[in-house]
Formats: structure tokens, C-alpha cells, sequence
């Protein structure tokens, strides 16, 4: 008898637990979105978010999932795979999920507010066809960093400012401190391989696309991009395995004080390091340097099954809507590192940055001059074409042709050649 | 007597039909025991295996949506693709370099670890150290020693003076493999020799004292009895490492990555690097297919070779 009432127990149970797992819990919009982690304290600061955003919106369920970049993009393509996609997504890239109609357009979930804000060459640049499908979440700029007393005891004072420039100093921190510096860090592996393709072609005169948008891979420019990349490996001022080494090993090697130039993010040089060094524009053959910004989107797919479709809407909207709260977003930017992508919180980390705290830690605060810097610099930064359907092809396709032309077995023109006709016909 | 034949016969029923339920109950009995280890893997096994089938016949958007049957595109894509054949042929040099040598080596050193010496136990604890490390953590360690900027091997011979300047030891794809070959090798030797070693404590000493008597030389003593009574165990262990081999990812997508340019990718690394950076499932689908049928074949082969061999038995 007591086994049977057990029984009935545990069956009752389960009844109340399934039928709990599919309800939305009292009349509540449930959100699901996915956050990309940028650091180890990403996951701090989101659940800080979704305790705040849920205390400020009692009728909306948050749930924020951390997921590591090394994973995210199979875990959301399980996600569409099984037809359980988030509602809010942080990724790199949007144009795929745009050809499959996936996700819903920006206007119909940002506020006024909210717009007037983000900066125009970001609320731009998640544009296809007329529509932007997406807001950037944050922004990073890439400079060149020079180790200053590497450059000075081979006799060179400035950093350089011309590709010309670079191969003299290269050949001087060789001829200086032989084997145990590497003039140039290089970074052709299948990692980031198209950033080296954008520093390079970019500053060239080149790049992926021409002035009306279309894919213009085998540019003369380009070509002599991919060139001149050979001839640092030629010539030896370049790390060993720039095919298999990423930008984290030579990001080491500089704050180490082994490595004396690199292009890199603004955030690279570890805090322990002692290498006295500048950060400066990329060398440019070209009237004006280009540097090389990096944004990553927030993005909202459809969700046909939810019966009301206006209550979801208003809980995305109030979720932007908070997120990009000047205080809050600002708050974000300096724990995690990064540029902010609105005017006010860019003017408020110029003037304030000391106000918010650095993650990980419990006095260190940002530096206003340091965002002043960067922030001037973010609109005039060049972007990856991510809005255009190919994007993924063209950045294996580009990164392929950089290892072959280095490996010598395919010239720069025909590599370069052969990719735009397998991606523009 | 009319009245007893009935009796008799319930009889002889009463007494047939209760070995019978035990014989039913035996006979199903293990089944039953089974049961759950055959749902388990049918469901581990079967079902991801009728997945990657299903997909590799399907259109998948890169963003992970099926777009439904494509016939068999996605394999005149890979079939049509120079970097699946040249993946191809180092997956088959891969696997016969890694498993070959280290089957070599393996019997070198389970025969030489099979003798009495001092230290014995200590050295037998040292071969077992590859195997007990993890290989994502073995392949990061190789990673660094041969780095000519910052490695350890460079830094080690230009102190030892036997090189003048840093080497590059991974100029070239070629070198790069050999490379991941050589720690394939390193990482696989410790199976192969305890493999070894526990055939060679299975064989009869009279065996040899036998020999001895006849006047047997060592090569004698090897090629006659050592090895014929070794071949159970190397066939074991040569068949579970060529799966293994084949199979392997982490020495490969940690050294190398498959690059440059897709030159050091085996099957496993390759069909990783279409699905993951690539996103062309169904086009990783489709290699995976190919893997899953040549291992399919490999061990079809071997199985009929032992069974055979049981017959002959």
C-alpha cells in the first residue's frame, strides 16, 4: 500500500513538474537570450542585469544564458537546428540569419530613444538593403603597437608610418637584437587571418568591397596587400608560424617585451607588463589610415509560437531600452574593456570613466583620455562587410589565400583571382 | 486401469510444464538483462549515426536551418573538392605512420621492459606517463617546444651549441605533419607496449627453456615463439589503434589546425573545420560518412579475419 501511494506521489509529481515547464508562469513574457562572453566576469555582470531588468519589469521572465565564443555558433545553430532559437541573440554577424528570415527587423523593436543614440555609422552598418536588422552591442578598435624600447635601441625613434617604414625598422630590430626579438607579429591562421586581410588591403587602397558595395577581392591593391604580407615572411621580421599562431601568443610575446611591433586590439597589452609602448595609427600607403573597428550585434529572432506577439515586442523593446541606459551600458563598457556604440555613453566615458569600476575588481576604474582616444577614433574605423549574405565565404576564402600565397604555391593574382569569381560569378 | 492412464498423464504434464517456464525464463532471461545496453546504444550509436546520414542528404543554411533533401550534393561538393582528396591521403598516411611506428616501437620496448633489470617498475611508470596525460595538454606542450621564436627545442640546441641561429621547424606543411605525426607516435607507443607486455606474461617460460635446450638463438626465440604468441594481443591492439588513430582530433586542431592552407587536416579536423568555421554542415555530414564507411570497412575486414580464424580453430 505504501509503495502504491508513493507511486501516485512520484506520477503526480511529475504531472506538476511538466506542466510547470510549459507554462510562461502567470501571465509573464519569458525572454531567452544568449550573451557571448567577452571575459571572466561577463556572467557577473548579466546576472546583476537580469536581477535589475526583472525588479524594473515584474511582468517579464529573463533568462540570460552565458555562452563561450569558442561555442556559440554551433550552440545556435542546434538551437534553429531544433526550433528553439532565443529570443535575443549576441553574436558576430547577422546576414545568414537575415536569408533565412529568422530574424525581425530593428525598427520594430527599438524605441525612438534608443536610435537617436547609436552612433549612425554603427546603426548603419547592420544595414541590408535598407533595413537594419540588428543593434551593435559594443565596439573595439585595432591599432599598431610599438614597443618603444625595442624600436629606439635599433635606432629608430618613431614609430612607422608607411609599409615602407615598417620593413626598414624590421630590418633594424633584426640587425639589433637578432633571434631573441621578432620585429612583426603576424596573424594569417584561420582565427582571425581576414583581420590581417583588412589591416593590410585597407591601408592599401584596397579592401572586400568597392565604393558601391560590391565584392572587389582581386583589386590591384589587394593584390599588393597579399604581396607585401609575403614579404615580411620572406624576409624573415615576422613570428615563425604566423599560419598557426593567434593574436593571444603574440599578444604575450609583446607585453612580454619579445615581440616589438604588432596590430592588435586597444586592450592587448597585459596590466603586468612593463614594456614601455605606443599605440598608434596603422602604417598606410594611402592619404589617411584606416583603423580597424570590430562590432558585435544584438539581435532578435521571430518566435511564431508565442501567442502575443505585442507583449513580446514591448518586453524587447523595454529590454533595449535598459540595456542601453547611459549609467548601465556605460557601466558595461569599462567592465568588460570595450567602446561603447551610443553618443552618450561615448561623452559620459570621455568625461567619467572613473565612475565605473573595471570587472574582476574592486578600484580599478576606468580612464576617461583613454575612451576620449578610442571613442574619436570609432567613426572613422572601417568594418568588416558583414552585412552582405557572403561575408562568411569571403573570410575563409581571403584567409585561404593568404597561407597559400605565403606557402608560395599559388601567386597573390591568381589566389585573389580565382576567390572572386567563386564568390561574385 | 482406464481411470490411471489420466492420472498418469496429468502427471507427465505437471512435471514437463514447470522446466519448460524455466527454460522460457532462461532462455529470455538475458535478453531482458540486455535490454537496457541495447536501448542505450541505439540511441547513442543508432540514432546519431541515421542523423549525420539524413543530413548528409540535406541542404543546411549556414545559420542551421534544413532546407530538406538535396540528393547528393553535398557529396559531389566534397568529391569535387582538391583539399577533401589531399585530407584524404594524409588521413591514410596519418594512420599508417602513427599506428605502423608505434607498433614497432610498442614490441621494442614491451620486450625490452619484459626483462629483469633495476628500475624496472620505474621505467614501466615513466611509459605509462603519455598515456595517462591528457593529449589536448600533451599537444599544447609539443606546440610550444617546437616554436622557433619562443620554444624550448631551439633554445635547448643553441645551448648545447648545435645550432647557431633559431630553426624554423614548421616552415612548411610537410614539416608540420611530420610533426603531429611524431607526437601521434609518442602518445600511441604506451598502449602498444602494455598491449605487448601483457601478451608476453601470458606466454608459457617452458616455451623458451625448451627452446633453449634446442640451442635457440634470440632471433630464433622471437620469430618462432614470441611473436606467434603475440599475435592475439597486436592484432587487439592494432585494430583498436587504427580506430583510434583515425579518429583522432586534438593532436591535429591543436598544433596545426589543418593549416596552412588545409595541408595538415585529416578527415576528423577537416569535417570539424567545415562545420564549425565553415558552416557547411551537410558538407561535414557528407565527410563524415566517408570516415564512418572506410572504418566500417576496416573493421568488417577484421572481423572476418577473426572469425575465420576461430573456424580454423
Amino acid at each position: 500500500m505504501k509503495k502504491r501511494m508513493l507511486a501516485l506521489l512520484l506520477a503526480l509529481s511529475m504531472v506538476f513538474a511538466l506542466t510547470a515547464c510549459g507554462g510562461g508562469g502567470g501571465g509573464k513574457t519569458t525572454l531567452n537570450v544568449i550573451i557571448s562572453q567577452y571575459g571572466n566576469y561577463t556572467q557577473e555582470w548579466w546576472t546583476q542585469f537580469e536581477k535589475d531588468f526583472e525588479a524594473a519589469n515584474k511582468n517579464v521572465d529573463l533568462n540570460i544564458e552565458i555562452v563561450s565564443w569558442n561555442d556559440i555558433y554551433s550552440v545556435v545553430s542546434t538551437r534553429i537546428q531544433s526550433k528553439q532559437q532565443p529570443d535575443i541573440l549576441n553574436i558576430s554577424g547577422f546576414a545568414d540569419y537575415v536569408a533565412d528570415d529568422l530574424l525581425m527587423k530593428a525598427e520594430d523593436y527599438t524605441s525612438a530613444e534608443v536610435k537617436a543614440k547609436i552612433i549612425p555609422s554603427f546603426w548603419e552598418s547592420n544595414d541590408i538593403d535598407g533595413t537594419v536588422w540588428a543593434l551593435p552591442i559594443l565596439a573595439s578598435c585595432r591599432l599598431l603597437f610599438c614597443n618603444m624600447d625595442l624600436l629606439n635601441a635599433a635606432g629608430i625613434t618613431e614609430a612607422p608610418k608607411t609599409w615602407d617604414d615598417v620593413l626598414t625598422a624590421c630590418q633594424a630590430i633584426k640587425d639589433t637584437h637578432g633571434d631573441s626579438v621578432v620585429p612583426w607579429g603576424l596573424d594569417i591562421s584561420t582565427d582571425e587571418g581576414q583581420a590581417a586581410f583588412s589591416y593590410y588591403t585597407w591601408n592599401m587602397g584596397g579592401g572586400f568591397v568597392d565604393s558601391s558595395n560590391n565584392w572587389a577581392l582581386n583589386s590591384d591593391a589587394n593584390v599588393k596587400a597579399v604581396e607585401y604580407i609575403k614579404t615580411l615572411i620572406d624576409s624573415g621580421y615576422c613570428n615563425s608560424a604566423p599560419y598557426t599562431d593567434t593574436r593571444y601568443p603574440l599578444q604575450d610575446a609583446f607585453s612580454a617585451g619579445t615581440l616589438a611591433m604588432m596590430i592588435g586590439p586597444m586592450n592587448m597589452v597585459s596590466a603586468d607588463s612593463s614594456v614601455n609602448y605606443k599605440y598608434t595609427d596603422i602604417p598606410t600607403s594611402t592619404d589617411k589610415s584606416s583603423a580597424m573597428g570590430v562590432c558585435d550585434q544584438l539581435m532578435v529572432f521571430k518566435n511564431d509560437a508565442v501567442k502575443d506577439q505585442d507583449a513580446r515586442t514591448k518586453a524587447i523593446s523595454a529590454f533595449f531600452d535598459f540595456f542601453y541606459d547611459c549609467e548601465r551600458y556605460s557601466s558595461y563598457m569599462v567592465y568588460e574593456g570595450f567602446l561603447p556604440a551610443t553618443t552618450d555613453a561615448s561623452d559620459n566615458l570621455s568625461a567619467n570613466a572613473e565612475k565605473y569600476i573595471k570587472g574582476g575588481t574592486t578600484d580599478v576604474t576606468g580612464d576617461s583620455e583613454y575612451f576620449e582616444f578610442f571613442c574619436g577614433l570609432l567613426p572613422n574605423c572601417g568594418f568588416y562587410p558583414m552585412g552582405k549574405a557572403e561575408w562568411m565565404d569571403v573570410r575563409n576564402g581571403v584567409i585561404e589565400v593568404e597561407q597559400q600565397v605565403c606557402q608560395g604555391s599559388i601567386s597573390a593574382r591568381d589566389a585573389l583571382d580565382n576567390l572572386q569569381k567563386s564568390i561574385a560569378g | 486401469m482406464k481411470e490411471n492412464k489420466p492420472r498418469a498423464n496429468l502427471n507427465i504434464k505437471k512435471k514437463e510444464n514447470k522446466p519448460r517456464t524455466n527454460l522460457n525464463m532462461k532462455k529470455v532471461e538475458p535478453y531482458i538483462w540486455l535490454l537496457p545496453s541495447i536501448l542505450l546504444m541505439g540511441v547513442m550509436i543508432l540514432v546519431p549515426i541515421f542523423s549525420v546520414f539524413q543530413t548528409s542528404f540535406s541542404e543546411i543554411s549556414k545559420s542551421g536551418v534544413n532546407k530538406g533533401f538535396n540528393g547528393v550534393s553535398n557529396y559531389l561538393w566534397i568529391f569535387q573538392n582538391p583539399t577533401f582528396w589531399n585530407t584524404l591521403w594524409n588521413t591514410v598516411v596519418w594512420t599508417v605512420v602513427v599506428v605502423g611506428i608505434s607498433t614497432i616501437l610498442g614490441i621494442i620496448l614491451g620486450l625490452v621492459l619484459n626483462e629483469k633489470f633495476h628500475g624496472r617498475k620505474i621505467v614501466r611508470a615513466i611509459v605509462v606517463f603519455p598515456w595517462a596525460t591528457a593529449l589536448i595538454i600533451q599537444s599544447v606542450i609539443w606546440k610550444y617546444i617546437i616554436n622557433a621564436d619562443y620554444g624550448a627545442l631551439n633554445a635547448l640546441l643553441l645551448k648545447l651549441g648545435l645550432i647557431d641561429s633559431y630553426v624554423n621547424w614548421t616552415a612548411t606543411p610537410g614539416q608540420f605533419f611530420a610533426w603531429e605525426c611524431f607526437v601521434g607516435i609518442l602518445v600511441t607507443i604506451p598502449f602498444v607496449t602494455f598491449c605487448v607486455l601483457s601478451g608476453l606474461q601470458s606466454i608459457d617460460t617452458s616455451l623458451y627453456e625448451a627452446a633453449d635446450v634446442d640451442g635457440a638463438t634470440f632471433w630464433n626465440r622471437l620469430f618462432r615463439i614470441t611473436l606467434p604468441l603475440l599475435m592475439p594481443s597486436l592484432t587487439v591492439s592494432t585494430v583498436l589503434n587504427i580506430i583510434y588513430v583515425f579518429n583522432s582530433f586534438p593532436i591535429i586542431w591543436t598544433i596545426s589546425k589543418g593549416d596552412p592552407a588545409d595541408q595538415t587536416h585529416t578527415l576528423v579536423t577537416y569535417l570539424y573545420k567545415l562545420s564549425f568555421t565553415s558552416q557547411k554542415v551537410g558538407e561535414a555530414a557528407a565527410v563524415s560518412v566517408v570516415g564512418f564507411v572506410i572504418l566500417a570497412a576496416c573493421a568488417s575486414i577484421y572481423m572476418i579475419i577473426t572469425l575465420r580464424a576461430e573456424k580454423e580453430e
